[in-house]
């Protein structure tokens, strides 16, 4: 059974399963063939299915589909579910109105992040979270160690123990019923016009379409019980995740897709979903939130979803903290990337105009002639905004041989590969 | 797609042999792997280099790959079309997208190579 150490520190280490194909697989398997799935968080899931970049440019300029069925989806329930998630997670919670949805985090007692989710509320007493695949294991674990108390809950106060014990299910459980749903993504500016077209009803039509960020409404999608929700992972201003039954999945994707065809609406695969979250800058677990430098939303720019005012929440006193200590940051930067440009990977050093190192690519992505990185690196040069540089670290024993570094340490004088600048946080479509 | 007439390595490498000359590429399957290439590092023309050494490096915004020898030898022509136009592994991996000629000094190391057939049965092993 996973405790939490003395400090609040909860670890937990995933069991090794060999990766099984989503309820979609066979889907795939009809567009692409087998070396095209990579495992990722214990799933077979397809890299792309046309090309990354096709696929990318679907999302900006009609919209893609996306299998998201890998996705944890856990339901709380039950009188105190709204108070239990106002201590788990670090956003208002208790101020989310039914049919409207918010990003939040989950912590350990020490403040490490171990989940960024979002919360929607379906009904007065029921709330649908999505939690994000790699760490779906670990999130259900962490819940049962708090119910047990055998997690920490205030190093404050270590004796403090959680009162509320909502139901909560996994809702991809086949034994959940007509209840179970699952996660489809359909993301673009033509995403509204093709479920318009697959609503019967007039007010479910009218609520689709006056639908806000954020928010969401159950109704049927060509007889399929959906509930539709206006959020996402690409940065598109229109786009919409489909809640729909695990058996009825397939179904459904595929109808989308033949439905959407004429609308220039393709399937998408992993490595679009990358370039399109980094491109709009949004964080990914384990990348530009906690992983090897323990990044937390001050660092990330998600301060805003952690209310260090609010009443109480776990691992708030350590996160108000970590918030006053913070002097690295994620920033969002272009660099050049046409065809011939070497590209820029996880690790790179980021250089400030004097050559010193001022942090490191965290993640990258070719989007046309460019590279969009996210980076962390010292708040002091994101204020003084110089010209940065970048410099390769060497990715074979040739590289090294020719003098190239393997590894590029803070402060130290490197000579730049190639020029970049930083630019908005975050990215409008 | 495989070739016939080519020889293989595991590392997904082939390499067209005429008379002393090799010609060196990477097979479908690894352009395929890689995805959309965006740049190739070529080997310097005159280096020496031994079976299984570290050739050329092929990158996609996915990966970085090795791209090792499958002969022993000097390398005596790059395709340097490659700096500008990478992609053209990815459209034509046996002719347009071929990385470079070697002379063979030592043709004994072929019979470690697999031919298409072998090859063939390999990739649908993996």
């Amino acid at each position: 059974m996973a405790k939490s150490d003395n400090l609040g520190h909860f670890s937990f280490k995933n069991n090794e399963k060999t990766a099984v194909g989503s309820v979609l697989y066979n889907e795939h398997l009809r567009l692409i063939e087998k070396n095209r799935f990579a495992e990722f968080a214990g799933y077979l899931m397809p890299l792309w299915f046309s090309s990354i970049s096709a696929e990318h440019n679907a999302v900006r300029e009609s919209a893609g589909l996306f299998d998201c069925t890998h996705m944890g989806i856990l339901e709380f329930a039950g009188k105190n579910a709204r108070d239990f998630l106002n201590i788990i997670a670090t956003n208002d919670t208790g101020k989310l109105k039914t049919g409207s949805a918010q990003y939040n985090y989950i912590l350990d007692a020490a403040g490490n992040v171990l989940d960024d989710i979002i919360i929607y509320r379906l009904s007065e007493d029921k709330y649908m979270v999505v939690v994000n695949a790699a760490n779906e294991p670990k999130i259900k674990a962490y819940l049962e160690a708090l119910i047990n108390n055998d997690a920490i809950v205030d190093i404050e106060k270590p004796q403090r123990k959680l009162d509320y014990k909502p139901a909560i299910r996994d809702m991809r459980d086949p034994n959940n019923g007509t209840d179970c749903r699952v996660d489809i993504a359909l993301q673009g500016p033509k995403s509204m016009v093709l479920l318009l077209s697959m609503i019967s009803k007039e007010k479910d039509r009218e609520q689709l379409e006056n639908l806000k960020s954020f928010h969401l409404f159950e109704t049927e999608l060509d007889g399929y019980d959906c509930i539709i929700s206006r959020t996402g992972y690409t940065g598109a201003k229109i786009g919409f995740e489909l809640f729909v039954h695990p058996e009825k999945a397939a179904d459904l994707w595929s109808l989308l897709l033949e439905k959407g065809k004429s609308l220039g609406i393709i399937p998408c695969g992993l490595g679009a979903r990358d370039s399109l979250r980094i491109e709009a800058g949004l964080p990914l677990y384990g990348h530009e939130l906690a992983g090897e430098f323990n990044i937390n939303p001050f660092e990330a720019g998600y301060g805003w979803a952690v209310k260090l005012e609010k009443e109480f929440f776990i691992g708030q006193a350590a996160m108000r903290k970590k918030a006053e200590a913070r002097n690295m940051q994620v920033a969002r930067i272009e660099l050049p990337g046409q065809k011939g440009i070497r590209p820029a990977r996880s690790h790179d050093g980021i250089l400030d105009e004097n050559g010193l190192c001022v942090g490191w690519v965290l993640s990258c992505a070719g989007v046309s002639d460019k590279q969009i990185a996210l980076v962390y690196i010292s708040s002091k040069t994101i204020e003084r905004n110089p010209p940065l540089g970048l410099y390769y670290l060497a990715r074979s024993k040739g590289q090294i041989e020719k003098g190239k570094k393997d590894k590029a340490r803070k402060n130290e004088k490197l000579e730049p590969d190639i020029p970049g600048k930083i630019i908005e946080r975050f990215a409008k479509f | 797609m495989v070739i016939e007439g080519l020889f293989y390595t595991k590392e997904h490498e082939w390499a067209k042999v005429d008379g002393d000359t090799a010609t060196i590429g990477i097979t479908d399957y690894a352009q395929e792997q890689l995805g959309e290439i965006t740049f190739v590092e070529l080997p310097a023309v005159g280096k020496e280099v031994k079976q299984k050494d570290e050739l050329a490096v092929v990158e996609s915004s996915k990966a970085a790959s090795d791209v090792y020898s499958p002969m022993s030898g000097k390398v005596t022509q790059v395709n340097s079309d490659l700096e500008s136009t990478p992609e053209q592994i990815n459209d034509d991996c046996y002719n347009a997208g071929w990385i470079c000629t070697i002379e063979i000094t030592d043709a004994k190391v072929i019979d470690n190579l697999m031919d298409s057939k072998q090859y063939e049965e390999y990739l649908n092993g993996l």
